[in-house]
């Protein structure tokens, strides 16, 4: 009885385990030529609920809003596209798990992953489910730094990239004494690092550096504290909710009236525009996309989004557009689907985008593409933002992170 | 510590006060922690920024505390009295599921995004205290406070009502064999503390903004503050959020790197100190 068991059981099981290895003789992933015509299939894994989730219905539209405009040019070299979506709680084991079940439905490619935390879990099994993954949204260096995978590509500027934007940048601001509000986090204290290094350079003082635990709500204390320092200009490196209660509270105490520059990192965005309201006209902040740039690519992206879905792109849509357009341009200069060849082609790959020209570095698959400061204007009655500051890939992060081993 | 840091400690020493009031006399009374107690404070929040849309501030200050003074009444009728024969950790759980249904119930009405709830125009800037200008809204929070303080400990001091809520609070059995309707005075004591969560919560609105996360974040601090006031001491709880308020702002200033440390640290140091609490067993 055990051996017949045994002799049932155990060609299922080879089976189970070839299927489970992601095997190249997969339909989408054939050879050169032989997947010709083969869908582009693509699965995108963004959480269903929390705060984030709206970021994820946002990534999903601006994904299936580039594959519509490929689908009606005759797909991408010849491949329809075809997005499958699987929704999550957002944590890194359910979006390791959605993955695996989206590649073993034939999906080679993957976004819509929102978290950094998500993005780095998800890395690591992406060779052994034979797919690449392309994050447009979670900016931790470590992604394509320690953590880097030689199938996931990030199409996004990292943090360090922002920052570095920020400290180049801070010679066009008016205030020469500076406090420091920081989350109490790796982010914080690293932009808090380079932001008074960087002041130094340019003959500027940093009078005061406090940091506040993530998920503080109360920030009269630290408010008080710039008060009475003798600060002209605020840095705050403060997210989310955090944020918001920041500049509310700040509001309440005048603290910004009396200051020359207020300056945020990742604090205030086109969502956060409601809650935050007039009070951050003005601010500066770092932006990694903005509807206005003026180049031909972007006039007729922000034209078609509008017509499609009638308010302009904002940052976490353009990012995921010019994610779906380095997968689309991929597979045009691999031509094919198959996702070793994709890679390959990935490596160094450089064109044309909503962003100006990118390129997708070699050493630890970051792209290269410009950095912004913003500062925040009312036009029309609506709150947008005005570029004050461009500043190219080359004086952000010129090399790629030593601590990626491809 | 200067006079703008002492009113930051006094005002969010006073937010917690009014949550944790209501809470310590739930736990008084029902002898179970309310778990949903900071889902009740963020529907509060909620309820403000709904009705501060269609009215006014002020209008969602009454408004909102009867709408969770009537939800209160509900969990009575509909969990407290139900299960005040299981075990105190099964209505534990039962509420902490409660909490979760209605923070989930709050997101799908109004969704994930942070929602701003405008202070009333008049409340909008600073104002001079002994020279120091000092936000005008975190002064109606003292006030409001204070007031909330004196009427509720001389309600419970020399009403027939407060009488019996203390009874009850010290021993139900006992009480009952006295006439005392303990059913009713757990309805009054649920739904007043009810509607003190929903009175924080709207007075919170304008203070940290209205988000989903709110009501986890400030659970901890008053359960801190509650048990180290003495559970089920409202005057406790009182005197140990002030404390807390006071002394966590303090740490702000004087040790930001371990601040973040400072309620946990309070709450273990009263517990070695006195393990019943500030207050111990009385009630107000």
């Amino acid at each position: 009885m055990n051996k017949k068991l045994l002799a049932a059981v155990v060609p299922v099981m080879a089976g189970l385990a070839m299927t489970g290895c992601g095997s190249s003789d997969d339909s989408s992933s054939s050879g050169s030529g032989s997947d010709a015509g083969a869908p582009l299939k693509i699965a995108l894994i963004p959480p269903s609920g929390g705060p984030l989730a709206v970021f994820g219905k946002d990534v999903v539209t601006a994904w299936k809003f580039a594959a519509d405009e490929a689908n009606k040019n005759g797909g991408v070299d010849g491949h329809k596209v075809e997005i499958v979506t699987a929704q999550t709680d957002g944590t890194p084991a359910a979006t390791v798990r959605a993955a695996r079940k989206a590649t073993q439905g034939g999906a080679r490619f993957i976004s819509g992953v929102i978290t950094s935390p998500e993005n780095g879990a998800l890395q690591q099994q992406l060779p052994s489910m034979n797919a690449l993954s392309f994050n447009t949204l979670g900016k931790d260096d470590a992604l394509t730094g320690a953590q880097c995978n030689a199938n996931a590509f990030r199409t996004v500027q990292n943090t360090q990239m922002d920052v570095n934007m920020i400290a180049v940048s801070l010679d066009k601001l008016p205030a020469k004494k500076w406090a420091i509000q920081a989350v109490d986090y790796a982010t914080g204290r690293t932009a808090a690092k380079i932001f008074t290094a960087a002041a130094k350079k340019v003959g500027k003082e940093v009078v005061l550096t406090q940091y506040a635990p993530l998920n503080t709500t109360e920030f009269g204390s630290y408010i008080s504290k710039i008060k009475s320092s003798g600060a002209d200009g605020v840095f705050a490196i403060e997210f989310g909710a955090d944020g918001v209660a920041f500049v509310n509270q700040g509001a309440q105490f005048k603290l910004f009236d009396s200051m020359k520059s207020v300056l945020g990192f990742n604090m205030v965005s086109e969502p956060l525009f409601p809650a935050l309201g007039d009070k951050v006209v003005g601010f500066f902040n770092n932006i990694g996309y903005v509807h206005q740039l003026d180049n031909p690519k972007n006039v007729a992206f922000v034209k078609a989004w509008k017509a499609a879905e009638g308010t302009d792109p904002y940052y976490v849509t353009a990012d995921a557009y010019i994610g779906a357009q380095t997968l689309f341009e991929a597979v045009k200069k691999a031509k094919s689907v198959d996702p070793a060849k994709v890679k390959d082609a990935l490596n160094g790959l450089s064109f044309d985008t909503i962003v100006g020209t990118v390129t997708m570095r070699p050493g630890d698959h970051q792209i290269q593409r410009d950095a912004y400061l913003g500062q925040v204007e009312k036009t029309g009655g609506k709150l947008g933002w005005k570029v004050v500051n461009t500043v190219p890939a080359s004086q952000t992060q010129p090399a790629a992170d030593p601590s990626c081993k491809l | 510590m200067d006079l703008a840091q002492l009113l930051n400690g006094l005002a969010y020493g006073a937010l917690l006060m009014i949550l944790s009031s209501g809470l310590a006399m739930i736990y008084g009374l029902r002898g179970v922690m309310n778990f949903a107690h900071g889902s009740l404070y963020m529907l509060g929040a909620y309820l403000a920024y709904e009705v501060t849309q269609r009215t006014s501030f002020w209008a969602a200050l009454i408004i909102a505390p009867m709408i969770l003074a009537a939800v209160g009444a509900a969990l009575e009728l509909g969990v407290f009295r139900r299960l005040q024969d299981r075990s105190h950790i099964e209505v534990g759980l039962v509420m902490f599921g409660v909490a979760l249904i209605l923070e989930r119930v709050i997101v799908l009405i109004w969704g994930d995004d942070t929602l701003p709830v405008k202070a009333p125009s008049a409340l909008d800037g600073t104002a001079n205290v002994f020279g120091t200008d000092y936000p005008a809204y975190r002064l109606l929070i003292i006030g409001v406070a204070i007031v909330m303080a004196v009427s509720l400990v001389l309600w419970l001091r020399r009403s027939r009502t407060g009488l019996h809520i203390r009874a009850a609070s010290h021993d139900t059995e006992t009480s009952l064999i006295l006439g005392i309707n303990v059913d009713r005075v757990s309805l009054v004591v649920v739904a007043l503390g009810a509607a003190l969560a929903g009175l924080a919560g709207v007075l919170a609105a304008p203070y940290f903004s209205v988000q989903p996360g709110m009501g986890q974040t400030i659970l901890i601090m008053v359960l801190i503050v509650v048990v180290a006031g003495g559970v089920g001491s409202i005057g406790g709880a009182m005197v140990a959020a002030l404390g807390l308020g006071l002394i966590q702002t303090a740490g702000n200033v004087w040790i930001p790197s371990v601040a973040v440390l400072v309620p946990y640290v309070v709450a273990i140091a009263v517990l070695l100190w006195r393990p019943s609490g500030l207050a111990g067993k009385r009630v107000a």
